[in-house]
């Protein structure tokens, strides 16, 4: 039983970061209808720069919690640019040509981000400095839970529940609603569709390098191919939770991460992924559009 | 005489004599460029002329691979006899794992498809049945047998591997002019208009995917035979990125799009093999900016809105 509950925290904490990684790839193909394939690699480049920004900047040891917001708030300003940029110079031009088209650019810019990372930080593994958060240890009833888990957890839920309200309480969510469901019509409404892809691009990157600096700090390794991975695990998350839908994103995350610390605590580590994919293949074949997806036809 | 039957004389008197300008390292790139665009037009009858996203062919490739690899040195076969069995094994397993998700529609397939080679990938890692090697792979695979002649040559090699490509392009330009290849062109134009024609959707796509998995089988266990060797890493996901990448880049459908995206995927890097680690950087650089120049590829195919097999006067 122990080992059971440890499973479901690590499987939470897990499944917390896929879902932050899966609401950046399920607004962009909820607007764009397109697997952004380069958000894995900008989660593994978040990863990086915090690292070089935090060795940097706190070099002297000094972590204070200023240290902390400051790595996290500078980190995620820069994957955001880093995302705009990507969508102005490898999506936008292709936004009208065949959807396939826009798919290779996406396998292009991963490999730019991916080999960038290489180039700049080198092959490789690079390790993250413990002494971010503290090393503090809970335990309830047998249970171990990190203060970095803690922290994983509870800044998750926030972000989730601030995007959430942002997405369906505000006016610029209600515009990005609008564009999701039918670009022209939006454009006649007088919404901006530029700068609403623009903003989706923002918050998805930001998040995806909130996510990536939490990876950092909780795995401590990281490695400049990794994002394929954690991108693709995501992926499958959003697509589980029904792809475009936010709610959704966040389900399928947090579900794909209890079953793989389920499957990696009674079964093995070594047969994760196929497990994963036998689930999503399991899930779309009774939900051909994911668990909370709309039923919808194809756009013809 | 067109210009299509010029271009295809020109590119098969160009790839006979090949061999006899090529050192040792360039005759082996010769070989892999043909091994590998035999994969890619396999890819292109699932991907360019069915429709279906399918970015998991490696798994297919490999499984080819490892057939013969498995057969000759567990079992003793001679590499001729596993020829079918490298074929056919793939064809099977390509029809029973593609045939619960073959419904699915555009990017669902691709996510699925990515899964297939990835569970691939971890059987032959953790060696699932105790014959694949696990990560190392298996070595000393022999070299074909033909009435006590041994091709052992890579001159051999190169020519088996042309013949191969050779069957491929018939295979292809047969199937424009066949049923099944009318059936998949008015699929991939409108799925919904086919469907009401009478058009078996699921049918066809499921006899794509088993005719592509089958001619991607043949060139791996020629790949096999090549390196007398097979390790988990040549079939990753990267991989199938790459066939699917190939088809996009040099233009779906197309036969000399698809040689012509094969040569610029693979033999291209080779050459700058100088650059070594910002290669991939350029290569990413460059699928974009291919993308965003020529959309359909850099040789697409001319389909008027008629296609030439509805044309009068043509046969």
């Amino acid at each position: 039983m122990d080992i059971f509950l440890q499973q479901i925290v690590n499987g939470l904490t897990i499944g917390s970061l896929y879902a932050l990684v899966a609401l950046g790839y399920t607004m962009v193909y909820g607007v764009m209808k397109l697997i952004n394939f380069a958000h894995g690699d900008l989660v593994a480049l978040s990863a990086f720069a915090g690292l070089t920004v935090y060795t940097n900047i706190f070099a002297d040891g000094g972590t204070s919690i200023i240290a902390v917001i400051t790595v996290f708030m500078f980190t995620a300003a820069i994957i955001a640019v880093v995302g705009v940029l990507l969508e102005r110079l490898a999506y936008r031009p292709l936004r009208t040509a065949p959807r396939l088209s826009a798919v290779v650019s996406a396998l292009g810019a991963g490999l730019v981000i991916q080999n960038a990372i290489m180039l700049i930080w080198g092959p490789n593994m690079k390790i993250f400095p413990s002494d971010l958060f503290p090393s503090t240890i809970y335990e309830i009833n047998g249970v171990v839970i990190t203060f970095t888990q803690l922290m994983i957890l509870i800044f998750s839920s926030v972000l989730m529940i601030a995007l959430y309200l942002f997405i369906n309480k505000t006016k610029m969510g209600t515009a990005i609603r609008a564009v999701a469901i039918d670009q022209d019509a939006a454009k006649l409404m007088g919404i901006n569709v530029n700068k609403i892809i623009m903003i989706i691009f923002i918050i998805g990157s930001a998040l995806g390098a909130v996510a990536g600096l939490f990876i950092g700090i909780y795995y401590r390794g990281i490695t400049f191919d990794m994002g394929w991975m954690y991108g693709l695990n995501a992926f499958v998350a959003a697509i589980i939770g029904g792809i475009g839908n936010i709610p959704g994103a966040m389900f399928g995350g947090l579900m794909l991460g209890l079953f793989n610390a389920l499957i990696s605590g009674y079964i093995s580590s070594a047969w994760a992924e196929t497990f994963t994919f036998m689930l999503l293949i399991v899930v779309l074949i009774f939900r051909p559009t994911g668990i909370l997806g709309e039923k919808v036809a194809e756009k013809v | 005489m067109n210009k299509t039957s010029i271009i295809s004389i020109g590119f098969i008197a160009v790839m006979s004599v090949f061999p006899f300008f090529a050192d040792s390292a360039w005759l082996a790139v010769g070989i892999t460029f043909l091994v590998f665009s035999v994969v890619a037009f396999s890819q292109d009858i699932i991907l360019g002329r069915a429709g279906a996203f399918h970015m998991g062919h490696a798994a297919f490739f490999g499984l080819g691979a490892y057939t013969t690899a498995i057969l000759n040195t567990h079992y003793g076969w001679p590499i001729l006899a596993t020829w079918a069995p490298a074929v056919i094994i793939p064809v099977v397993v390509a029809l029973i794992t593609t045939a619960p998700i073959i419904h699915l529609r555009g990017d669902y397939l691709l996510v699925t498809t990515i899964g297939i080679n990835i569970i691939f990938l971890q059987i032959l890692e953790n060696d699932l049945f105790g014959i694949t090697g696990g990560p190392n792979g298996i070595f000393g695979i022999d070299v074909v047998k033909l009435f006590g002649y041994e091709f052992f040559d890579q001159i051999d090699m190169y020519y088996m591997a042309l013949i191969l490509l050779g069957i491929t392009l018939f295979i292809m330009k047969t199937l424009d002019g066949s049923k099944f290849g009318r059936a998949m062109f008015y699929i991939n134009k409108d799925d919904v208009a086919a469907q009401s024609m009478g058009i078996n959707i699921r049918y066809y796509k499921l006899y794509a995917f088993a005719i592509g998995a089958g001619l991607a089988g043949a060139a791996g266990s020629m790949f096999a035979v090549q390196y007398s060797a097979v390790s988990p890493e040549a079939f990753d996901v990267l991989q199938s990125i790459m066939f699917f990448t190939i088809v996009l880049v040099g233009g779906s459908a197309s036969l000399p799009g698809v040689l012509l995206g094969t040569f610029v995927m693979f033999v291209l890097p080779e050459i700058f093999r100088e650059f070594e680690t910002a290669r991939y950087l350029i290569f990413g650089l460059a699928m974009i900016l291919t993308m965003i120049l020529r959309p359909r590829g850099i040789w697409p195919v001319k389909f008027g809105n008629i296609p030439a097999f509805l044309k009068k006067g043509k046969k």
